[in-house]
């Protein structure tokens, strides 16, 4: 049988597009897959989140840190109160990025077995990046990705009884 | 603006992070760009000259989001 999208995990993505969106990014990056998981139907990978001190509006703040971290590496420093926003074109579909696709096929490794993919696979799927944005982030954040992970497993397990 | 030195010898994981944080960034500035001088009366054949880049290219990328928010485009 197919492994079907969990309807929390179907908002989950449909959510990271609206965050893409208010990022004014084009495309739907790993990070706005974990901004989303913070929201309403972050369910067991929201609770994992939290149980770290990761909250949206840390995980925000860890972002624009590691944004700015990394263009000052290149010389750069943005004004402090961000860059002005450009219009957007509202028929504009927003689509997964590489980083976006590389966290559902994770997501759909994990899930193998199962009957669903939940929050928490989704969440096991960002956190099998080995580089990139969000390890970046997190580290920023004092966050650790292996402890992360290992809670998710947790949360995934108890989830099943 | 501090200035800072690239340092070639840096680390490669926040090598490729300042790449992909500049690729970002001049994305972000692109389109802010394209809408002042647009809205400025510039046309397409100046903005993708400044850019660098072909007028179809600027137009495709460009055109929608400025005609929905309403931006007077000249031809020329």
């Amino acid at each position: 049988m197919p492994i079907r999208f969990a309807e929390h995990a179907r908002a989950i993505v449909r959510q990271a597009e609206k965050e893409a969106e208010e990022t004014g990014s084009p495309v739907i990056e790993a990070e706005h897959l974990l901004l989303a998981m913070t929201g309403e139907h972050g369910s067991e990978a929201r609770d994992v989140l939290a149980s770290t001190g990761l909250d949206r509006d840390g995980l925000r703040a860890a972002l624009e840190g590691e944004f700015r971290q990394s263009l000052a590496a290149a010389g750069v420093t943005l004004p402090a109160g961000g860059l002005p926003r450009a219009s957007r074109d509202p028929e504009h579909r927003v689509h997964l990025a590489a980083s976006g696709k590389l966290v559902l096929e994770r997501a759909l490794k994990a899930a193998v077995g199962q009957r669903q993919i939940r929050p928490g696979h989704l969440l096991l799927g960002v956190l099998g990046a080995q580089a990139g944005t969000v390890p970046r982030a997190l580290a920023l954040a004092g966050v650790d990705q292996g402890d992360l992970a290992t809670r998710t497993k947790q949360a995934l397990e108890q989830g099943k009884r | 603006m501090d200035v800072m030195e690239i340092r070639p010898d840096a680390d490669p994981a926040d090598a490729l992070a300042a790449v992909a944080a500049l690729r970002r960034l001049a994305d972000q500035l692109e389109d802010v760009a394209v809408e002042r001088a647009m809205r400025a009366g510039w046309g397409w054949p100046q903005v993708a000259e400044a850019l660098g880049v072909t007028r179809q290219a600027v137009h495709k990328k460009h055109a929608r989001r400025l005609i929905a928010a309403g931006v007077t485009l000249r031809r020329r």
